[in-house]
């Protein structure tokens, strides 16, 4: 019997290679055929995420408590009415201690009427009984490590190489993880959309030259945005860091969020 | 319960019985119907799975990280709200102008007069110019706010009256 | 001021103190449908745990119930996913979960813990176990039931005896795999909780482990509750000896369950971390039933001190004072895990992040999360099981030789049958 390779052999093997390249290139091109999709360069025209890194920085000495960034997040990212905060403003009240009990400091008393967006009422202490009060900006912290991103079972969020951390809402399954494991309450589930939603950093301004619509209309500039990799002449995210001493929200969870407060108190978790 | 036979069967008769001593060549090992076919089932199922991710997975998937690299483009093609005040000044500089000079400077157009996308786009879609409600929307007395900023009561300061009587939106210290 | 304060909108009645905007909504995002699931798979591990001490660690007394047990599991598993499905924002992505799984999240395990479970192990060792019955059924049953069983053969009619002994030592090592796969399977949901470090009443490194152990006591209840349900049925006599036996492992997983819960509940009262407050304040006003009553009380203390009585007395009860003290307990324990997993997933979203206030919930009856979605999918295993002991445990089919090996109700105790 005759061993080794044979004519019949060689021939066979290059011909089921042929045949592997064949379908190999037919299957991408059916997988594309069927999937319909005309592949994009995926990045918005012009704008090359990998040359930015942005960030926002929240003064609390600065906010006013006035609700217009509430109302224009809602606006400018068609938010449904309701429950559903992209960004929101809470008010911290610390009455003064009761007289004779001695205590260092009262607890906060806290409150955020359908997230501020119309201002805030009167307070839920009468003004001569209050210590110290203030208002405090909440959105997405924007963290390092995220810890929305890391449970999504499919890869609909996602840390942007340019510091953002988006939701895909065409790839979202509604499950909720993320908005469970989100520390700081920024993730809710759209009602219409039925997929996670939260603070895109208004996205789509962003990457077009603009700011968030929050940091547009904020009067007192107590919402402080800037580009790390490309700062402005007078840049206010150095100023914010050079002239405030600031904290992060709940630094004990590992999170580490890169928003940062400036004036914020030990009561605001 | 299974009782062990002392030898191999084959054909129903038992080789390797005393009667039977012929030389018959080793028997080679034959796989055991049961492992063929579950190879075979585990071979189409993770097959048709393997083809099957490769078919619905998207193409974009995985180009910037574990995600859709084209939920970047969906996400900043959407449409806008807000202007910007740049938006503003283009046609109104005359008095972003005026407004830059005062207390207001560092006020948004759109913060009072609402969105201006659509106006920006189109000027004959009009906008709201606000009356004296908006300004009490930060002006308002409230202990929480900061004490740099300046604020009234609208219970005791001229109740009733529009604020646009005394003061000027754009240039606060001036009268109308 | 005032006519701002008109627009805001009112402050639910379902809040005290303070709660983010986000959490305000009427209903907990995870509902009775996540409540559901770790419930189902945790009587499916459980289940598979009990067969498995037949075939691993030759538990004889326990023989009756193996296969009872096995398909128990399987009427269960093939439920599993449809609380998930129908709690999903979006069930027509579901496939996502397989196509583009984020490796870091436990809930993309879902997908292959699952399929592997069910085919690799469940099937695979019901499989083993039937093959020969398959064989000989589908020669003496006729129409579609014959042609079904000669499906399920997948074509692999050998019955000879070394077939059936490669089909008992795979089925055996397929018991050994799939302990760990069946921890796998419900540990994962444990973990699921376990790892959300944002929410101090899950984010606990015990959470995988209470799961598990509740799961393994869920399922010995399950196979008590079917095997005592299916013999009054079928009007049979109990093997009391196997329901002594299901009785004292029942009995000594609660202990330990009861004692890593305790735990935990020692654990978080004595170290009293941040939230601490918020949550004790939460668990008694809002969890007051289905904690104290419900997990701790019905689902654990009294069981306990049934099964533990039958423990040391048992000679001197008699035999329908003890099937009826099996029942029972069975019958809370179930109860009680339920609660439990209701505790764990709803008591959890009960308390606002900011620790700051509580909320209620009270489960409405009809829409996707309500009472009547739950009856419904809690009942479809029980279904399905029905339709499998038809099929599968039926007592017009002959029974052969292996099938006695392998343990079934259908059986006599101590009967013994020649193929």
């Amino acid at each position: 019997m005759k061993t080794g390779v044979s004519r019949r052999n060689v021939l066979g093997k290059l011909g089921a290679a042929f045949a592997g390249i064949m379908t190999a290139t037919a299957a991408k091109t059916a997988k594309a055929a069927v999937q319909k999709v005309f592949v994009s360069s995926g990045a918005p025209k012009g704008y090359d995420p990998t040359k930015h890194k942005w960030l926002m920085a929240i003064d609390i000495n600065k906010c006013i408590g006035c609700g217009l960034c509430v109302e224009a997040c809602k606006k400018e990212n068609n938010v449904p009415e309701g429950p559903f905060f992209r960004t929101w403003i809470e008010r911290y009240v610390i009455p003064k201690p009761k007289p004779g009990s001695f205590t260092t400091r009262t607890e906060a008393i806290v409150d955020s009427p359908n997230g501020g967006m119309h201002g805030f009422p009167e307070p839920p202490v009468p003004v001569g009984e209050i210590e110290q009060s203030f208002f405090v900006p909440k959105l997405c912290n924007l963290c390092e490590h995220s810890p929305c991103v890391q449970v999504c079972p499919v890869g609909a969020t996602f840390d942007t190489p340019d510091g953002a951390v988006l939701i895909d809402p065409n790839y979202c399954i509604g499950c909720g993880f993320c908005i469970q494991a989100c520390p700081y309450g920024c993730r809710f589930l759209n009602p219409v959309t039925k997929t996670a939603e939260k603070c895109t950093l208004c996205y789509h301004r962003i990457t077009r030259g603009l700011k968030p619509a929050c940091v547009e209309v904020c009067p007192s500039e107590a919402r402080i945005f800037g580009d790390l990799k490309n700062p402005v002449p007078d840049d206010p995210i150095k100023k914010f860091y050079e002239n405030n001493r600031v904290q992060v929200l709940k630094p004990h969870l590992g999170t580490e969020p890169r928003v940062s407060y400036a004036g914020m108190d030990k009561e605001v978790r | 319960m299974v009782r062990r036979y002392a030898g191999k069967i084959e054909n129903g008769k038992n080789v390797n019985h005393q009667e039977n001593r012929t030389f018959t060549p080793r028997r080679s090992f034959r796989m055991p119907p049961q492992i063929v076919r579950l190879v075979l089932l585990t071979i189409t199922i993770v097959g048709s799975y393997l083809v099957a991710r490769f078919f619905l997975t998207p193409s974009s998937f995985g180009r910037y990280g574990w995600y859709r690299g084209e939920a970047l483009e969906e996400l900043s093609s959407r449409p806008r709200s807000f202007a910007g005040k740049k938006a503003c000044e283009e046609c109104h500089s005359d008095e972003c102008l005026k407004l830059s000079k005062a207390e207001h400077h560092g006020l948004s157009c759109e913060g009072c007069h609402g969105v201006g996308q659509a106006h920006a786009d189109n000027p004959d879609i009009k906008i709201d110019i606000r009356t004296f409600s908006e300004c009490a929307r930060c002006h308002e007395a409230n202990p929480s706010r900061p004490k740099w900023l300046k604020q009234i009561s609208t219970k005791t300061h001229y109740p009733g009256q529009k604020c646009t009587e005394c003061h000027v939106p754009h240039q606060p210290q001036e009268v109308p | 001021m005032t006519e701002i304060t008109n627009t805001v909108i009112e402050v639910l009645p379902r809040f005290e103190g303070y709660v983010y905007p986000n959490e305000a909504g009427p209903h907990p995002l995870w509902g009775f449908l996540i409540v559901l699931y770790p419930y189902i798979t945790g009587l499916v591990a459980g289940a598979f745990i009990m067969a498995s001490l037949v075939r691993v660690f030759k538990v004889r007394e326990l023989e009756p119930v193996y296969r009872l047990a096995l398909l128990t599991a399987l009427s269960f598993l093939l439920c599993a996913t449809l609380p998930l499905l129908f709690h999903l924002g979006h069930p027509e992505r579901c496939l996502e979960i397989m196509m583009t799984p984020h490796f870091s999240s436990p809930m993309a395990m879902f997908g292959f813990v699952y399929a592997w479970y069910l085919m690799a192990v469940l099937l695979l060792e019901l499989w083993f176990d039937y093959r020969q019955d398959f064989v000989r059924w589908a020669k003496v049953t006729p129409g579609l039931k014959g042609a079904l069983y000669h499906a399920l053969t997948v074509g692999v009619t050998d019955v000879s005896p070394a077939a059936v002994a490669l089909d008992n030592k795979l089925g055996w090592i397929l018991s050994i795999i799939g302990i760990p796969s069946a921890f796998l399977l419900h540990g994962y949901v444990g973990f699921i909780f376990g790892s959300i470090k944002a929410n101090p009443w899950w984010g606990n490194v015990l959470m995988p482990i209470i799961f598990i152990l509740s799961a393994v006591v869920s399922g010995i209840a399950l196979c008590v509750f079917n095997y005592m349900v299916l013999t009054w049925i079928r009007r049979r006599p109990l093997d009391v000896r196997c329901l002594d036996a299901m009785g004292m492992f029942l009995f000594y997983a609660l202990v330990v369950d009861a004692a890593v819960e305790g735990l935990d509940w020692l654990h978080r009262v004595y170290s009293a971390e941040e939230g601490f407050r918020v949550l004790q304040y939460m668990a008694r006003e809002k969890l007051f039933y289905t904690l104290s009553i419900g997990q701790a009380t019905i689902g654990t203390l009294l069981p306990v001190l049934l099964l533990g009585s039958l423990q040391l007395i048992r000679r001197s009860v008699p035999e329908l004072v003890r099937k009826r003290m099996y029942f029972g307990s069975a019958f809370m324990v179930l109860v009680g895990v339920l609660a439990m997993r209701w505790n764990v997933v709803i008591g959890g979203q009960l308390f606002s992040k900011s620790l700051r206030g509580v909320m209620g919930y009270k489960l409405e009856f009809a829409g996707v999360e309500g009472w009547l979605m739950g009856a419904v999918l809690l009942s479809l295993p029980f279904i399905i099981l029905t339709v499998c002991i038809k099929l599968f445990l039926s007592e017009s089919l002959p029974v052969t030789e292996a099938a006695h090996a392998a343990g079934d109700p259908r059986l006599e105790p101590e009967e013994v049958v020649t193929t």
